[in-house]
């Protein structure tokens, strides 16, 4: 298997602020990885190092085998437009679709023109009047429509109404299936995105908490959930993601895969195992391991 | 080599900032300058005049009203159109390449439209009516050759200029024009001391080239610069 992203013990640190930490990845050639987690946990920053935007401060990181930083061979193969894009003042749709083909040799007219009626992106408007759900539409079109070789989407759902989401979702699909290629994506929308991922990272505070296939993805943790105190029971001895806890009932994500005298013992005791959706698995990884204790409210009319 | 040109194209689909605006502030300020040449000629003063010749040759209003629109210019192809240019798969190097060929194309387009303008000018014998715009002192006083070097150089200057302070502004935010600004007074300051003891021989031996090496010089600094902070500039 040939892979268009290797990254091997990278760290970023910004001063004293460690971005990423020592994190090793690889992402094979025509796939679809999924990069999940809280904000702030790191993705922008390993998004950033691919397109050569950023270095790491130690570790290597090589795109298509070769290292992205400062390479022009690399960087004309990946697209990524972030979600903060700085466009040049003054600059309007027709400026964007003027000068993308001149930097991506496979950009697509078809696509474009399909994308910019698709998400109906305004002809004459500014961009920097643009909407979120907009801007998000203009990084869209760019990503999909160059076909770069590696596309990095950071957060490409912000500010899409509903009905883009889904034309996205299936322009994405049916341009992969025409042409592969390798797509970096990263959401806080999980359930909507993951019948896309072909593989999944979940990343928190820089660290690599998961990196699996989608299948196997539901595999590195599992759900206990019944009386408190037999839920303690059987999450003894495993670290325990997230916890739970109304009254006398609990619930806990429980890191690993349950063995079978887990399972008798949870049977036995009545509680409920089973495997938590993505989305619960990237909201356990981003758990504070000492939650915050929710402040009672004691004033207002319903306190 | 196709990274520096697509950059430099990049640039130029800021088609109306690069070519149309600096034809605008021109004819703008022609416009202020013929309507100040009237106040002086209701009030008195009569075109052809050796006193309204040498007066309206000195006025410098065309030169000072582009420096800001280009040093502007300058700032923005660096502060906005940096992070889009690398977004596109540029390198750094490649957008310091580009943008300092764009910054000559502008600078190109700027002299030969001035050169033009002032051709015009003085087949028309100073539009019909002894207004004089472009055939000015601080433009060479009517030779085509000195206002395409003069305009070349100081157009080249105030963009790289403009640049440089932008990707200051990139790599150290707020503090980074702020310490170019702090240097370049200091360097001013610390010349002025050391030179004027001899400035009246200075003066009395200047020469109009060593301007155009100055300014040369000031470019390629500047764009040299550009280069060194945008190198290790994060984009955010």
């Amino acid at each position: 298997m040939s892979y268009a992203i290797d990254i091997l013990n990278v760290t970023r640190a910004f001063g004293s602020r460690t971005a990423l930490d020592d994190i090793t990845l690889r992402v094979a050639e025509h796939s679809i990885c999924g990069l999940l987690g809280r904000n702030g946990a790191g993705k922008t920053t390993i998004m950033s190092i691919l397109a050569g935007q950023d270095r790491p401060t130690s570790g290597r990181v090589e795109v298509f085998g070769r290292r992205p930083f400062e390479n022009d061979a690399v960087l004309a193969k990946v697209s990524f437009i972030r979600d903060n894009q700085r466009y040049p003042d003054r600059y309007c749709l027709e400026h964007v679709l003027r000068i993308a083909p001149v930097f991506a040799a496979n950009w697509s007219e078809d696509l474009a023109e399909e994308l910019v009626d698709g998400f109906r992106i305004p002809a004459k408007t500014p961009i920097k009047r643009f909407s979120r759900g907009q801007l998000s539409s203009v990084a869209i079109l760019l990503g999909l429509a160059s076909r770069a070789p590696l596309t990095l989407f950071d957060e490409p759902y912000l500010g899409l109404d509903v009905t883009a989401r889904a034309f996205f979702h299936d322009a994405l699909l049916r341009d992969y299936s025409a042409h592969p290629r390798t797509f970096v994506l990263s959401t806080h929308l999980i359930e909507e995105s993951e019948a896309l991922f072909d593989q999944v990272v979940i990343l928190d505070a820089g660290r690599i908490r998961v990196n699996a296939s989608i299948d196997d993805s539901h595999e590195c943790a599992f759900t206990a959930r019944g009386n408190s105190d037999a839920v303690d029971h059987i999450a003894r001895g495993y670290p325990v993601l997230q916890t739970h806890a109304i009254g006398a009932l609990k619930s806990v994500v429980i890191e690993g895969a349950p063995d079978d005298e887990v399972l008798a013992q949870a049977h036995q005791l009545g509680v409920s195992v089973g495997t938590p959706s993505l989305q619960e698995l990237v909201a356990a990884y981003g758990a504070d391991t000492s939650p915050v204790t929710p402040r009672a409210i004691s004033k207002g009319t319903r306190a | 080599m196709n990274a520096v040109i697509s950059t430099t194209r990049l640039h130029l689909n800021r088609r109306r900032e690069t070519f149309v605006v600096p034809l605008s502030i021109a004819g703008m300020v022609a416009v202020v300058s013929i309507l100040i040449s009237l106040i002086f000629w209701r009030s008195g003063s009569l075109p052809g005049t050796p006193g309204w010749v040498s007066g309206s040759r000195s006025n410098p209003g065309i030169a000072y009203a582009l420096v800001g629109f280009l040093i502007y210019l300058g700032v923005s192809s660096v502060a906005t159109t940096f992070p889009f240019a690398l977004a596109l798969g540029a390198t750094r190097r490649a957008f310091v390449g580009g943008t300092f060929l764009w910054n000559a194309i502008a600078a190109a387009y700027i002299a030969a439209l001035f050169a033009i303008l002032n051709g015009l000018e003085i087949l028309t014998h100073h539009w019909f009516a002894g207004f004089y715009i472009f055939d000015i002192y601080i433009l060479g006083g009517g030779d085509t050759a000195k206002l395409l070097l003069i305009v070349f150089l100081g157009v080249l200057s105030c963009l790289t200029l403009g640049g440089v302070f932008a990707a200051a502004w990139e790599r150290f935010g707020v503090r980074g024009p702020q310490a170019i600004a702090v240097a370049l007074v200091l360097a001013l300051a610390i010349t002025a001391i050391i030179v004027v003891p001899d400035l009246p021989a200075i003066v009395a031996a200047f020469q109009l080239w060593w301007l155009a090496v100055a300014a040369a010089a000031l470019s390629l600094l500047a764009a040299l610069g550009t280069w060194l902070l945008l190198r290790s500039a994060i984009i955010r």
